[in-house]
């Protein structure tokens, strides 16, 4: 070897020292000395009707604490925010708009975290239905003020309402599923608003739908001021705010920052507890880690599973966990041979290593589930029959006379987590003797597909769009709504009245029964394979006090955050 | 022909590849099997919204029609407006570009600070220790993965040791100046917040060093093998024989041959810094173009990729012919024709 050889070896070798170091992980490095521990896991858990506390499962004391680096009385969020399309509240589909318009509006009613069950007044103090089930009477809290000065009345709840109807936009259809004219909310007077359904529905169910920020209460003078081209002031609202919220819109740098202030004018004592928040975009997940580890943030949203494990025992951070309204199933089209067989379905099902996708793939970031309606909301069902069989799973497929098994292809999008899911589902399957190809596609182009039929497994997501029952019963049982149901061609006549009579029923326990039959159904002879049920892991400095991530998309509430003494 | 012609010539010829461009990224980006409106209204919104939502925005007309109602607002200046968004795209551009400009120059600068210098180190001392170590380091910059330098430099200069601050523009206390350029630094400078001056400028370093590095590996490459190639020529050996000293030769005779091809390799790697430095962009949570383009291209929104395809293809253009014209003036025996 020459010595400009020499030099290359060497200068290899020191970039490969550095690769293994790197890949080994920041939190390595920097776990090796600590020889207390004092991360502090905290798990939430929901059960329908009764809100358990958060409850801690590990903690052990707390060492000498640095400094906070951050400024006490703001709040500093990492997160990818990059899809933001609009705060206005008429507008706002997508996880972080709805995230912020919570914060910068009220809503007639709320949900209180981690309850998801019970409904809880907010602008309307109080409110009565008639017995048909069709007038809906609100009562408006008085003294509540815009971040304006402006008093909230009964014109600014029929106008906010009103204009969602009127403008049409993305998630206008879960007020509209409900009242399809603006003539159908009405004022009674300055502090009573009356709104009159299509149809009658459960009370429940409609008052769950009030909690998505599409209800959000504008302040109407501030709106219309900024109408230009009779847009009731949509394009003015898609970086300003005119609520009576905790936080006030300061600024929306996209791609950069979201900052809000507090308002002052906020009718909660001592809310909210900061004065600013900023929700920094930080798209990158490795970022967010040095950010928060670093204490340059107080929280990160988006850490994945393998990072969140590499937190857990540092100093200073919190884990919190949340189980989140969002499963991941694996779809069966039923107009694809052998699917149409019930037996062939129920194989798939037990083919299935739930464990192990859940622990090996997902390291923990979610928990078995196998019911359509998600742990959290009433009727949920927490039956988990389904584990990894495969001589069952050969009975079955023998039973339905594909003994030597067959060929099918899967979907997926070609991301992470779903292509480790989708190879894994292939191996299962494979045991059983069922060939799988898998297909990728990007998810717009995988959806486009899937919306007409054209899939035979598809491995997707699901989300809630209101903590309500319907949005999952009907989803996922009933063929006529034309979504998962029909897009796996399951068209079941039993399970699409069952969703559509518990739709309507008054009596909130009769209708939890109703949907624990439907689900118990489906989950006999549905076109689903539920995988799991998602858990949101956010990581927080341990002097971020009252902070819980949002099992939803849109209830997040930050007005009780505070920082105090910690770290 | 004269200068003046021939940039007007060279106008009208990159008016043809704009056009050419626009009618390839339209077809591709139409014809692509994904749904924009699905994208963007999410896996459960229903079918009739999906409908409602396709006609508002023209997308169910048959393409061809699509095509002229772009063409046409085009020609009036108009982009379009960004599904994502919901903004007029040229405004979205606007406001995503300067970011872009301000890292990709602050790039340009320490890769020529960095690149001219190695090169004309490697090339006069050819096969000695500073060669090996100027070429080495050239070839990791090429070599070294953007998305893991950047990462390993906040690593150890960020999280570690705390020299240099996190990603972003700007710290998180800092005020951001009023905007008038978009370019951080030089707005703060106008406003005379030095405080965001030297926040801005102390943030950009590490981009711009990451970026700039990967960049100058080929700027002492050529430079190197360019000044290695002037050397050998005959009017070099003049040069000597006229008794010069070899400093005058190198810098005065050699050098401005050498960094004709150098001019070039910097005119194109600008135009790429400028299109997007995707994932130095992403690394450093830095809002520019490249990450306007990618989350446009993952969406579906075609007019924001449409827009951003011409604003880079109209920079490569406009760098090649800026490239052309520098000739001139490094080397007056070029004529243009």
């Amino acid at each position: 070897m020459s010595g400009k050889d020499w030099i290359i070896v060497i200068v290899l070798l020191i970039v490969g020292l550095l690769i293994g170091y790197f890949a080994a992980g920041p939190g390595k490095t920097t776990t090796v000395t600590v020889t207390q521990t004092s991360v502090k896991t905290v798990t939430v858990t929901r059960t329908a009707g009764a809100p358990p506390a958060p409850t801690t499962t590990k903690t052990t004391t707390t060492q000498p604490k640095a400094r906070m680096k951050t400024p006490a009385d703001t709040l500093i969020i990492a997160m990818d925010t990059s899809d933001a399309v609009s705060m206005d509240p008429a507008r706002a589909y997508e996880f972080t708009s709805c995230f912020v318009v919570n914060q910068l509006y009220d809503k007639l009613v709320d949900f209180e975290l981690p309850d998801l069950v019970n409904v809880k007044p907010e602008v309307a103090e109080k409110w009565e239905v008639s017995e048909d089930g069709k007038v809906w009477t609100f009562h408006i809290r008085k003294g509540i003020k815009f971040a304006s000065g402006n008093p909230l009345t009964a014109d600014d709840v029929v106008y906010s309402l009103q204009r969602v109807i009127k403008l049409k936009q993305t998630a206008s259809w879960v007020l509209t599923q409900f009242v399809s004219t603006p003539e159908q909310i009405e004022k009674i007077d300055d502090y009573t608003v009356k709104i009159t359904l299509d149809k009658p529905v459960a009370p429940s169910f409609f008052l769950a739908t009030l909690t998505f920020t599409t209800s959000a209460v504008v302040d109407k003078q501030v709106v219309e001021a900024h109408a230009k081209n009779g847009d009731m002031g949509s394009d003015w609202m898609t970086d300003h705010s005119a609520g009576s919220g905790p936080f006030v819109l300061e600024k929306w740098d996209r791609e950069a920052e979201i900052v809000l202030k507090a308002n002052p004018y906020y009718w909660k004592p001592g809310q909210p507890a900061v004065k600013r928040v900023i929700i920094k975009h930080v798209p990158e997940p490795t970022d967010q880690l040095l950010l928060i580890k670093k204490g340059d943030v107080d929280i990160a949203t988006d850490l994945t599973a393998e990072q969140v494990k590499q937190v857990e025992g540092t100093p200073g951070i919190n884990v919190i966990k949340v189980e989140r309204t969002h499963i991941v199933y694996l779809g069966m089209n039923v107009a694809v041979k052998p699917l149409d067989k019930e037996e062939v379905r129920d194989a798939i099902r037990y083919c299935i290593d739930y464990d192990s996708i859940i622990n090996d793939i997902l390291l923990g970031a979610a928990i078995k589930w196998q019911t359509v309606i998600p742990k959290g909301l009433l009727g949920a069902n927490p039956k988990t029959p389904y584990k990894k069989d495969v001589a069952k799973a050969k009975e079955l497929l023998a039973k339905a006379g594909v003994a030597n098994g067959f060929t099918i292809e899967l979907t997926t999008p070609p991301t992470y987590p779903q292509i480790d899911i989708a190879t894994k589902i292939q191996a299962d399957l494979a045991e059983c003797g069922i060939k799988v190809k898998i297909v990728q596609m990007t998810q717009s182009e995988m959806y486009e597909k899937y919306r007409k039929q054209g899939l035979q497994l598809v491995l997707a997501g699901w989300g809630s769009d209101y903590p309500d029952p319907d949005n999952n019963a009907k989803a996922f049982g009933d063929y006529r709504v034309k979504q998962l149901a029909w897009r796996n061609s399951w068209y079941d006549d039993h399970a699409a009245d069952l969703a559509e009579k518990a739709a309507v029923e008054f009596d909130n326990s009769k209708r939890k029964q109703m949907y624990l039959e439907l689900t118990d159904y489906i989950l006999d002879h549905g076109p689903y394979a539920i995988l799991y049920q998602t858990l949101a892991q956010h990581v927080a400095r341990d002097y971020v006090k009252n902070y819980l991530p949002d099992p939803t998309f849109f209830l997040e509430d930050l007005s009780k955050v505070s920082k105090a003494g910690g770290s | 022909m004269d200068l003046k012609t021939y940039i007007l010539r060279r106008l009208a010829l990159m008016l043809f590849v704009l056009f050419g461009i626009i009618v390839i990224t339209f077809i591709v980006s139409h014809v692509i099997p994904a749904d924009p409106i699905g994208a963007i209204l999410g896996p459960q919104a229903p079918p009739e919204l999906i409908e409602k939502v396709r006609r508002e925005w023209g997308f169910d007309k048959p393409l061809p029609e699509q095509f002229v109602d772009y063409m046409v607002n085009l020609l009036h200046g108009n982009l379009g407006k960004s599904i994502r968004t919901n903004k007029p795209v040229a405004e979205d551009l606007m406001k995503f570009f300067p970011a872009t400009i301000e890292l990709a120059t602050a790039a340009m600068i320490v890769a020529i600070v960095i690149g001219i210098p190695l090169g004309i180190i490697s090339a006069v001392k050819k096969d000695k220790w500073p060669d090996h170590i100027s070429r080495i380091f050239a070839l990791m910059g090429v070599s070294m993965p953007v998305f893991w330098l950047g990462l390993i430099l906040l690593f150890v200069l960020y999280y570690q040791l705390g020299i240099f601050p996190g990603p972003g523009r700007l710290d998180p206390g800092i005020e951001t100046p009023p905007r008038i350029t978009g370019i951080l630094t030089l707005d703060s400078l106008i406003t005379g917040n030095f405080e965001a001056f030297t926040n801005a400028v102390w943030h950009l370093i590490l981009p711009s060093f990451v970026l700039g590095y990967y960049a100058s590996a080929s700027i002492t490459r050529i430079t190197r093998t360019s000044l290695l190639e002037v050397m050998t020529q005959d009017f070099i050996r003049t040069a000597r024989a006229k008794g010069l000293s070899e400093r005058v030769v190198l810098f005065r005779h050699a050098l401005r041959n050498a960094l004709i091809p150098t001019t070039t390799v910097i005119g194109m790697a600008y135009g790429s810094l400028l299109e997007g430095a995707i994932l130095t962009e992403t690394i450093f949570a830095w809002p520019g173009l490249g990450r306007y383009s990618t989350g446009a291209f993952l969406s579906v929104d075609f007019l924001a990729v449409m827009g951003s395809t011409l604003l880079i293809a109209v920079i490569y253009s406009v760098a090649n012919l800026v490239v052309d014209i520098l000739y001139a003036f490094l080397d007056p025996r070029i004529r243009y024709a």
